[in-house]
């Protein structure tokens, strides 16, 4: 019975879930601020049960389905903070009808719940069928502005990418349990770590997963797809998904690698990787190509959502820095970008969200003197876009910095140097936005735009904790380092 | 010591770019004034209250902030950075005064002025290699939206390359601060505790090569510097800036940032490797005489105001790099005063160009066949001749004018070690006297231009902007003792570790 005090915050998702999917059905159309409320209250739940969670240490429930410790908790806390900041701006946008209000609500907590269970998903088949899940929710929520073909087409590759990545990872799961004879990945790790596998075997294991992950995550090989997707699906939803599905994607990359592919190394918080296969070297490479290649592809970009999708992309790269480094710091690091991606990119899209409301396209050259219509979002824009790629000024940099450092730490300048000059770049290419938005500004006659009270409230809530999170950097960093003490390695 | 004069002076003028961005537009104005006289007034307050005769740090205030990387808020004053902290708050409330009657966006003009003050008393003040990096990439952003909103026709340009150049020179800046910081055990940003040669003979490994850790870190830190203060051959983004932004945003740059730049140039150099800088010295002399004679060069046929002031920014960091590189006291304090005079001159340089091109519609004064097209100025604005006289004699270093004090000190001091230089620097010196001559004479004397009859002297609000400056200038000549004293046991401080 006490397993499933443990997973309170999934069962609160469901029920929330559940209730509203009965609520929509038998109350259809009416109360409509209602469902969104609800969902709010369910999320809080969820996001208090969460915390409560964090006394019981770390912990296998369920014969090791499911691993509850601080890894698994920290992501909870980040995926529902997220899903809450989604709902509440989803009143503010006219790409969603209120009429389809309520099915946005209901897909987004789906979601949210995929991504839990993907957080704390200790079981190969687990991790499998909550991967199925958040992709299948994912193409509805992308395809959600149903009459836009840029939409359609973003269900369709999301769709695609998804099923190739699937079909990856059962396969390299099937591989793992053919070997191991188990589906536990802490039990395939001690197999692992006693009787090592032939080295091909151990590298078709470890690509064929891999390639599974950077679907999920968005990186080099496999970010085709990503700023299709962040293009066409109705804004609100690009901002959802943009963090939250490569969160998840991170989230189960750092358990699956480091619990599979690598042990703990002679030096407390540092690991080694396991056997003789080095994956250190490809992920590093993957995180260089990737920066630079987002960078580079979002400088040249013509349609603002697009241009964000690429510096996503980029940020992608960034976060992957810290994982071939095989050092908590290096992941803490990964953590700490995370949660200001959280801030940074919900905000950007949320602007943007309000722009393409008001104008019917998120082209640059249509942003033109948007700063003197708008000057409290555009100004706010541009610092969540500054954020995102690490200016100095903004909290984003401090991720940056760590990321870099640890990189620089262990020997790996040249990947550094990769970082910073990506860095530049994208730094470039918020730029070019930026101009966009300042236009003709002393010539501009348009008149300014309306912006409402709780308009202007919600960008606060979203603009102060970034602050925030750079100001008391430190308590962040207490609670990310704490975050990984408890992982059942 | 505790007065939190510092963090009082950093905060004032945050506080009011908040306030003035919620208040209207008339009202705004006077928020944004206040603010930033307010942040002077503790400025000035805590130069007076600092105590001569001593290289130690002052008024210091530190708590930690990002304990877990050692990072920490640490401030504090001393004899080097009390002249860029008198500079920066004189130059602020000048600046906000002088776009007062700004017809479009005046808040966010002001509010990015203010948002500058900060950046630039925090780069000034920080003890602390993250900190001061925070504040200096803070001090590039708003340079990005000052040119880009209000800059003339070929804005777009000027602006993006100010925003390329800046920004790839915090990068090369980060990538040093990197290096430093993982090089010492425990590690840390702490000024002092990086100081006295820790990082000297430490090497770290790049592709198999091993270099050593304090070079590599002292030529980023140089480049990345390079790339925001004006060194030939790195000047064209400046001036092109200097062509297209309005004449208080390029004072703003020319006479904020670039010697605050200088100035983190000499703080970090000194303190974190003085092996590396008595290595380099040749060059920094090099680069410096180079920069000086370049700068008069292009300077001696601008015809117009605003590619001028910028080639005489160029030439006098020249000169203040040829202070910084001689590596004797003389000569350092010389360069350290400098940085003063040449904030406070460029000031009035761009402020009086401003008026001009604000009432002519162009700042030429020459046109293409040679022919004058301004002209006689003196006896139509007497008042503004004589601010324009006073600057000029200031940047050619007159005696009795601030600019000699920095000009002979640098000059004595760089003779006995690098005598060519010196001959080299003080033919340009001379052109100097060639180039700004001709402009004053195009401009204020002779007959007037026809067309022109109609030209308003400097009101009241424009001369009250450009008194602070003036005053600064004439004072600081006349009575150059107690700036020299604050600074000279500092840079005797920092030399003894160097040699």
């Amino acid at each position: 019975m006490s397993e499933f005090v443990l997973i309170m915050p999934e069962i609160f998702l469901a029920l929330t879930l559940a209730f509203i999917v009965v609520g929509e059905v038998t109350h259809y159309g009416e109360q409509v601020r209602l469902i969104t409320l609800t969902s709010l209250v369910g999320l809080a739940g969820a996001f208090v049960q969460t915390i409560i969670l964090y006394k019981y240490g770390a912990i296998q429930i369920f014969g090791g389905v499911l691993s509850i410790d601080g890894f698994a908790l920290f992501f909870k806390l980040l995926f529902i903070l997220l899903a809450a900041l989604t709902i509440g701006s989803v009143s503010h946008t006219q790409e969603i009808t209120e009429g389809r209000r309520t099915e946005y609500c209901a897909l987004v907590l789906a979601a949210t719940l995929a991504m839990c269970l993907l957080a704390s998903a200790a079981d190969l088949i687990l991790i499998f069928l909550s991967f199925l899940f958040l992709n299948v929710v994912s193409y509805f929520l992308a395809a959600y502005g149903r009459r836009s073909v840029l939409s359609t087409e973003a269900a369709v590759k999301a769709l695609v990418f998804g099923s190739v990545a699937s079909a990856l990872f059962l396969y390299a799961s099937a591989i793992l349990f053919a070997t191991t004879h188990s589906l536990n990945i802490y039990e395939i790790h001690k197999y692992l770590a006693s009787s090592s596998l032939s080295a091909p075997v151990l590298m078709t294991t470890f690509m064929l997963s891999f390639l599974a992950l950077c679907t999920q995550m968005g990186a080099f090989p496999m970010y085709l797809f990503l700023p299709d997707v962040l293009e066409g699906s109705p804004t609100p939803v690009s901002g959802f998904l943009s963090v939250g599905s490569r969160a998840a994607g991170f989230a189960i990359a750092i358990r699956f690698l480091m619990v599979v592919f690598a042990q703990p190394g002679n030096i407390r918080g540092q690991w080694q990787p396991l056997g003789q296969l080095d994956w250190t070297e490809i992920v590093s490479g993957v995180s260089a190509l990737t920066m630079v290649v987002g960078s580079l592809l979002a400088f040249r970009q013509k349609s603002a959502k697009r241009l964000i999708g690429y510096l996503v992309v980029a940020e992608t790269g960034f976060l992957l820095m810290g994982l071939p480094v095989l050092d908590e710091l290096g992941i803490a690091a990964i953590l700490y970008n995370l949660i200001i991606d959280v801030f940074a990119l919900v905000g950007s899209f949320y602007v943007i969200s309000f722009f393409y409301d008001e104008l019917q396209s998120d082209r640059l050259e249509s942003l033109q003197g948007m700063l003197k219509r708008a000057v409290a979002e555009s100004v706010c824009l541009v610092m969540f876009l500054l954020c995102l790629v690490g200016s100095p000024p903004m909290p984003g940099f401090l991720g940056k910095f760590i990321l870099v450092g640890v990189a620089v730490r262990h020997q790996r300048p040249v990947l550094a140097l990769f970082g910073i000059f990506a860095m530049v770049v994208s730094t470039a290419a918020v730029a070019r936005l930026a101009y966009q938005l300042m236009g003709r500004f002393q010539e501009s006659s348009q008149k300014p735009l309306v912006v409402n009270f709780s308009r202007r409230t919600f960008l606060m809530v979203l603009v102060v904790p970034m602050a925030l999170l750079g100001i008391f950097a430190d308590l962040v960093f207490k609670w990310v380092g704490q975050s990984l003490g408890f992982i059942l390695w | 010591m505790s007065h939190h004069l510092i963090s009082l002076t950093i905060l004032f003028p945050l506080l009011g770019t908040l306030f003035q961005s919620i208040s209207s537009p008339a009202r705004s104005r006077w928020i944004a004034l206040v603010a930033s006289f307010a942040a002077s007034g503790c400025a000035i307050l805590l130069v007076l209250s600092m105590q001569t005769q001593t290289a130690d740090l002052q008024a210091v205030e530190t708590f930690p902030w990002v304990g877990s990387y050692a990072i920490s808020y640490d401030m504090a004053i001393d004899g080097l950075n009390a002249l860029l902290v008198l500079l920066i708050a004189i130059l602020f409330p000048v600046l906000i005064a002088s776009e007062w009657n700004q017809k479009s966006g005046v808040r966010g003009l002001h509010g990015l002025f203010l948002i500058l003050q900060t950046a630039l008393f925090g780069a000034v003040c920080a003890q602390d290699l993250f900190l001061q990096f925070f504040f200096w990439g803070l001090s590039a952003l708003p340079f990005y939206f000052l040119v880009g909103i209000w800059g003339g026709v070929g804005r777009e340009k000027a602006s993006f390359r100010c925003i390329v150049a800046s920004s790839l020179g915090n990068s090369f800046i980060f990538a040093a601060l990197i290096l430093i910081y993982y090089s010492v055990d425990p590690h840390s940003f702490s000024l002092r505790d990086l100081s006295g040669g820790v990082l000297s003979g430490k090497v770290f490994d790049f592709l198999g090569h091993s270099l050593p850790i304090s070079g590599v870190a002292f030529s980023l830190l140089s480049a990345g510097l390079a790339l925001r203060a004006p060194i030939w051959p790195f000047q064209g983004w400046f001036t092109e800036v200097a062509q297209e932004a309005p004449s208080s945003v390029f004072v703003a740059l020319a006479a904020g940032t670039v010697p605050v730049a200088l100035y983190i140039f000499v703080k970090v150099c000194y303190l974190l490797f003085p092996q590396s800088l008595s290595y380099a010295s040749n060059y920094i002399m090099a680069v410096g005489t180079v920069n000086l004679v370049m700068g008069g060069i292009c300077a001696a046929s601008q015809k117009g105001l605003r590619r001028l002031q910028a080639f005489v920014c160029l030439s006098e960091v020249g000169l203040i790099l040829m202070g910084i590189g001689s590596l004797s006291s003389t000569g350092v304090v010389g360069a350290v005063y400098q940085q003063l005079i040449l904030g406070l001159s460029l000031a009035g340089f761009g402020l009086f160009s401003g008026v001009i091109s604000e009432r002519t519609g162009h700042a030429i004064f020459l046109n293409q066949k040679g022919e004058k097209t301004l002209g006689g100025l003196a006896t139509i604005a007497p008042s503004m001749s004589i601010v324009a006289g006073i600057v000029v004699a200031s940047l050619l270093g007159f005696p009795g004018f601030s600019g000699f004090v920095g000009h002979a000190l640098i000059i004595i001091g760089s003779y006995s070690i690098h005598p060519l230089s010196v001959v080299i620097a003080a033919s340009a010196l001379l052109l100097a006297s060639f180039y700004l001559f001709t402009m004053y004479r195009c401009v204020f004397l002779g007959k007037p231009a026809e067309n022109f009859e109609v030209f308003q002297d400097l009101t009241l609000r424009e001369q009250a902007c450009v008194f602070p400056i003036v005053c600064g200038l004439l004072f600081f000549g006349l009575y150059p003792k107690p700036l020299i004293e604050l600074i000279r046991p500092t840079v005797l401080t920092l030399l003894s570790t160097v040699k």
